[in-house]
């Protein structure tokens, strides 16, 4: 038990006019860094270009780990990242 | 009143403290005869890497081959992350200080695989704001303070980070309200959670809660039993290097805590009793209902493998703390944490904590 990593769930919530995702909720090894997340959205998006953000407040380093980002942000069980094709919170 | 805020001596030092670099361009990259000589400068520690490209590229721009420019810098073959500011990097890959500190740029080939995009100082500002929104979100519980700022306080924030002006820093940056020490070294508590009060500040503290220091920890495992820190071996991977972004929380009202009780907090799997069996969960650190991962004292060496801290050299029983660095300092324990936030701190309001462990590789069978 102790060698299965930590999944976090992350909810992809959608900013201004930014598509929105048919599925919002993924799992993700808690030792990924958050970069996983924004080439996921990439993908998922088609787009190169995206601001994301935790929490629609900041945007961490894409080196970031998703635990302590989980762990110093989580609400109600899960990380929650915002998206925008522009930059919504400059 | 009095609207300029004074410094301590303590933070004058830091925002004094420089690190003399060396740098050389990449031999793949001189395409003239001599090669150019290295540049040598003085980098300021709160400071980032890419600041220093304007001040180097005239040494070395007339020997570059045609193409555009994409600057990263690398110490003994690793590409240094350029988000980490220059005093951390220095505290963290030069065991034995270095000077000189002797640095490679390169202006082509970006190491897009181990390094994250960088376009100059707009790339280090985004990442500096961001850093410190993260901070105040650490600390407040949000960040309307950083995306409330003037855009001429913005301006004037950034700038006194770029220039490494202390009095022009703390002129800003007091306006924030982001001090969650008083000045008897105790935690102050943040009772604007919640609601957005006046900026005439009430300085009311609330009974009993919770405040949070933002900390960056770097762990480096050292195997080996060395002697003396200039035998360390060289990091050649970010892979060796154990990155936590970690807050400090206190609970209870008034208290002083050592530096010592703080890194007790922030790392109890460094220090488990060796001959506890069961379980020594850390205290108080995370919120229930958060992913907490296993903290566990570990009994044997295939156990010592799989702690949640994803350290190099698993932190087993024999795990010790070999050197602790501050800002270029080695701090005595005992001193207590709320003037190391109070003075110590970078100007995104992190701490960031470089830690040097000695642990024992699980031996295979």
């Amino acid at each position: 038990m102790a060698s299965e990593t930590r999944k976090v769930v992350v909810h992809l919530r959608a900013t201004g006019d930014a598509p929105i995702l048919k599925q919002a909720k993924f799992k993700i090894s808690g030792t990924d860094k958050f970069v996983k997340v924004i080439d996921f959205l990439r993908r998922q998006l088609h787009r190169e270009t995206l601001f994301v953000y935790v929490n629609s407040a900041f945007s961490p380093n894409p080196d970031e780990l998703v635990k302590d980002l989980y762990n110093n942000f989580g609400i109600d069980g899960k990380l929650v990242v915002n998206y925008a094709c522009s930059m919504a919170w400059g | 009143m009095d609207s300029k805020v004074e410094g301590t001596e303590a933070q004058k030092f830091v925002w004094e403290g420089a690190i003399p670099i060396q740098i050389h361009l990449h031999d793949s990259e001189v395409t003239t005869l001599p090669n150019p000589p290295p540049a040598l400068i003085l980098a300021p520690r709160l400071g980032y890497l890419p600041l220093l490209v304007r001040q180097i590229k005239p040494f070395f721009s007339s020997s570059l081959p045609p193409g555009v420019d994409t600057v990263w810098f690398e110490y003994k073959g690793l590409p240094l992350k350029w988000y980490i500011p220059t005093g951390v990097l220095f505290d963290l890959l030069c065991a034995e200080a270095e000077r000189p500190w002797n640095l490679t740029v390169h202006f082509r080939g970006y190491p897009g695989k181990i390094l994250t995009p960088c376009e100059g100082e707009d790339s280090v500002k985004w990442s500096f704001i961001n850093a410190l929104k993260e901070a105040a979100c650490i600390i407040t519980g949000n960040c309307k303070n950083i995306m409330n700022m003037s855009q001429s306080d913005q301006t004037d924030l950034w700038r006194s980070v770029l220039n490494g002006d202390m009095d022009a820093y703390l002129r800003v940056s007091s306006k924030l309200k982001l001090c969650t020490i008083g000045d008897d070294h105790s935690m102050k508590f943040n009772t604007t959670l919640k609601s957005r009060q006046s900026t005439i500040d009430t300085d009311v503290t609330a009974p009993a809660r919770t405040g949070r220091i933002p900390v960056r920890l770097y762990i480096r495992s050292i195997n080996e039993d060395i002697d003396d820190l200039e035998d360390a071996p060289t990091i050649d991977s970010w892979d060796k290097i154990s990155y936590i972004n970690r807050p400090f929380e206190i609970q209870g009202e008034g208290e002083c805590f050592t530096l010592y009780d703080a890194v007790k907090t922030l790392l109890p799997e460094l220090f488990a009793d060796k001959h506890l069996l069961a379980d020594d969960v850390s205290k108080g650190e995370m919120e229930d209902g958060q992913l907490s991962e296993e903290v566990s004292c570990s009994r044997t060496s295939e156990e010592a493998g799989v702690t949640s801290t994803d350290y190099v050299g698993s932190p087993s029983d024999t795990a010790e703390i070999k050197l602790l660095r501050i800002q270029g300092i080695e701090p005595k324990m005992e001193i207590p944490f709320g003037w190391v936030v109070n003075n110590l701190t970078n100007p995104e309001h992190y701490l960031h904590i470089c830690v040097y462990i000695k642990a024992v590789e699980p031996i295979t069978i």
